[in-house]
């Protein structure tokens, strides 16, 4: 079945496609948004871990290769508001050296843009959705910009314990910007931190698209169809402009939706599956893959968490799941001797049973059972997210094997480099030496398998089609009309959580997108 | 607590309970209560259940009584994408029994080779020892995959679930739950 042709279609209803349909239907455009999953409600956020699941990735899976494969379902999402429903709205920002690695380390590759031209869009997003912090304490390793629009949420013990260790360590922390809200905003309700954002907050004080861009879209007239499985995207005949996508509806029924633009913004791993299946005669290596480079470059964060136990009670119920302080003292590259790579340090965070339990994952039987006991009041963590430089080697492909719609899986080949894995031991060292500083009785490091947190890359941002896939907009650079959005279209990782990167450089791309409208579509 | 009030503004949620037939009629109860009544399994057989709760009981103290073998077993007879099962977090692509069968099989066949016994029919302390060699993938002749110490991982945190991820669990570690929605039946 054909649908009525509509301005845009966007084929993922999630942190990126939320903004382009926001801004696109603002500017009143015909927008449809494809989400694969349910449409979630906020009266579907139970608090609980265990119904949290059902949020979690589902669908046609992600079949996992390499060295240190890329776990992606306790990260994903599944559904309207995609992972941005669960998130945990920890808002570091990139900072100016991310955008030029090449340039200032002869490694990686530049970004086609610098920090000046998506810091603007930082502060426009921390407007539009509500960002506590204190961007003043933050600007000893950043440029400067507009204060955000809400005071630094309240800490607990579980941050405030370790200041002593990371001032002794010369590490100064400072106040965590973050998608939450620390007094009402705009209508939506202070934050009661009680830690089950992770979860989804029904609440509304935390950002997640519902409450933010999606609704602001569906006042603006925007359609959300959801359980709308897209397998390709249509070109014209001469291969010059995309005409929409092809769908499976909520009864397994196919539909074509025509579409003057077409936005991919459906994850990572997804986007490039999504071109590599929409090959044709005029593009035989799928879509906007001239460059042969779609599917590559895929990144991850790796995570340094060091554990403790503090003779006082740390109050570790308490809070977000977001963290309460934060630095980018070790974020200069080469921070760390014999590593490469940034890292950003966090302190402070909620914790559940489940990360009770976790976090001494060596443990079964009465040992556990006891360690849970002294863990519920005492335990307290730290993080280090470390960066992983683009390898071509990591990377999406399809295999022969298809899903119930007949499109070929995925399967995403992942390992870390040398430079990652010493980045990764370098934080651990460190966090022990915080630890002992801050006085804990104990503390360890959580290692095991070398965790990847944060996917990015698979259609990455360029200057031309011989060395990537979109430009700083995430525009095609072979067909005008189709768009990339979201995380896949970074050049590189940084260390920071990558959503309020996401959300900016969509807002970025959606008004390039609606200021530029009369070309796309001639 | 400031404005505990707020925390039960938003109401109806309808998903907290699961879904036990008895009787050949649904009856909505939590999974230690299912097992307690003696509801039979939906999919697994006896020898399947008396292991998963062997192995539950040796990973985390009172997951017998918690009902995790009901807990896995109702949850494998739902759509994968309803499942609320670890199996899910851990990337194993459904169908999910697929996971609990092949490592069961493996359980008792390394089991077999050690002890000449199932894993269900050794000793609590024969259990402890196997579940901490595979803990490290450190059973000679442990066959197929999954590896041991996913298996280990898996089955940990589908105990951890049952005996710490539930409002009686959150109590009996002396942690506030706090709930926006609160899970019905007290999951």
């Amino acid at each position: 079945m054909t649908n009525e042709k509509v301005d845009v279609v966007i084929v993922g209803a999630g942190a990126s496609g939320s903004v382009y349909a926001s801004v696109l239907a603002k500017a009143g455009k015909k927008v449809v948004l494809l989400e694969s999953g349910p449409d979630w409600e906020l009266t579907d956020l139970i608090s609980s871990e265990i119904w949290g699941r059902r949020i979690k990735p589902a669908g046609a899976p992600i079949l996992l290769d390499g060295k240190n494969p890329m776990t992606y379902s306790a990260q994903g999402g599944w559904g309207v508001g995609g992972a941005a429903l669960h998130y945990f709205a920890n808002f570091p920002r990139l900072l100016p050296t991310d955008f030029r690695i090449r340039s200032e380390h002869n490694r990686a590759h530049d970004w086609p843009i610098s920090y000046a031209d998506v810091a603007p869009f930082y502060d426009k997003v921390a407007r539009e959705i509500g960002v506590s912090g204190d961007a003043r304490a933050e600007e000893k390793w950043r440029p400067a910009g507009e204060a955000y629009p809400m005071p630094p949420m309240k800490t607990f013990k579980n941050g405030d314990i370790w200041l002593k260790g990371f001032e002794a360590s010369g590490i100064p922390m400072v106040p965590a910007p973050v998608g939450m809200n620390s007094v009402e905003f705009k209508g939506r309700p202070a934050c009661l931190y009680d830690g089950w954002c992770h979860v989804g907050c029904p609440i509304g004080a935390l950002a997640n698209p519902q409450v933010t861009y999606l609704g602001d879209a569906r006042k603006a007239g925007a359609e959300v169809r959801a359980w709308s499985t897209v397998t390709r995207v249509l070109t014209n005949p001469a291969g010059t402009k995309v005409t929409g996508v092809e769908y499976y509806d909520d009864k397994h029924q196919k539909q074509i939706q025509e579409a003057s633009v077409v936005v991919l913004a459906a994850w990572s791993a997804q986007n490039p599956r999504l071109l590599l299946n929409s090959a044709t005669d005029k593009h035989t290596k799928g879509l906007g893959n001239a460059s042969g480079m779609v599917g590559h470059y895929m990144m991850s964060h790796h995570v340094a968490s060091t554990w403790a136990m503090f003779d006082e009670d740390t109050q570790n119920h308490m809070g977000t799941i977001a963290v309460q302080y934060m630095s980018y003292e070790r974020y200069p590259k080469t921070s760390h001797a014999g590593a490469f790579g940034s890292s950003f340090i966090t302190a402070g965070f909620a914790m559940k049973t489940t990360d009770l339990a976790n976090s001494r994952a060596d443990l079964f039987g009465p040992e556990l059972a006891d360690y849970m006991k002294r863990a519920a009041r005492r335990l307290a963590g730290i993080k280090a997210f470390g960066e992983e430089q683009p390898n071509l080697e990591n990377r999406v492909e399809l295999i022969s094997e298809k899903d119930e719609f007949g499109m070929p899986l995925g399967k995403l080949t992942h390992s870390y480099d040398q430079d990652a894995v010493a980045l990764w031991n370098a934080n651990f060292e460190e966090g022990l030496k915080v630890a002992k500083a801050a006085g804990a009785k104990e503390a360890w490091s959580g290692r095991g398998s070398m965790p990847t947190s944060h996917l990015m890359g698979g259609t990455i941002m360029g200057t031309s089609a011989a060395d990537s896939v979109v430009n700083s907009f995430g525009q095609s650079h072979e067909i005008p009309n189709l768009w990339v959005a979201g995380p896949s279209i970074f050049a590189t990782a940084g260390a920071s959580n990558p959503t309020f990167t996401i959300f900016a450089l969509s807002q970025r791309g959606a008004e390039r997108m609606a200021s530029q409208w009369g070309t796309l579509t001639n | 607590m400031a404005d505990i009030g707020r925390r039960s503004f938003v109401k109806g949620a309808s998903l907290g309970a699961l879904a036990f037939t008895v009787g050949g009629a649904e009856v909505v109860m939590a999974a230690g209560e299912a097992r307690a009544r003696g509801v039979p399994f939906r999919l697994l057989d006896a020898h399947q259940g008396e292991t998963l709760e062997a192995l539950g009981e040796t990973l985390v103290p009172t997951a017998r009584e918690a009902g995790i073998a009901h807990f896995i077993d109702q949850q494998l007879s739902v759509p994968p994408h309803e499942s609320l099962l670890q199996a899910r977090i851990f990337n194993f692509r459904p169908p999910f029994a697929e996971f609990y069968r092949t490592a069961i099989t493996a359980v008792d066949a390394a089991s077999q080779k050690l002890y000449a016994r199932d894993f269900a029919q050794l000793t609590p302390t024969e259990q402890r020892e196997f579940v901490d060699r595979m803990r490290q993938n450190k059973i000679e002749g442990w066959t197929g995959r999954p590896p041991g110490a996913l298996v280990y991982a898996v089955l940990r945190a589908d105990a951890v679930d049952v005996v710490y991820g539930t409002m009686e669990g959150y109590e009996a570690l002396g942690i506030p739950y706090m709930p926006h929605i609160p899970p019905e039946k007290r999951w």
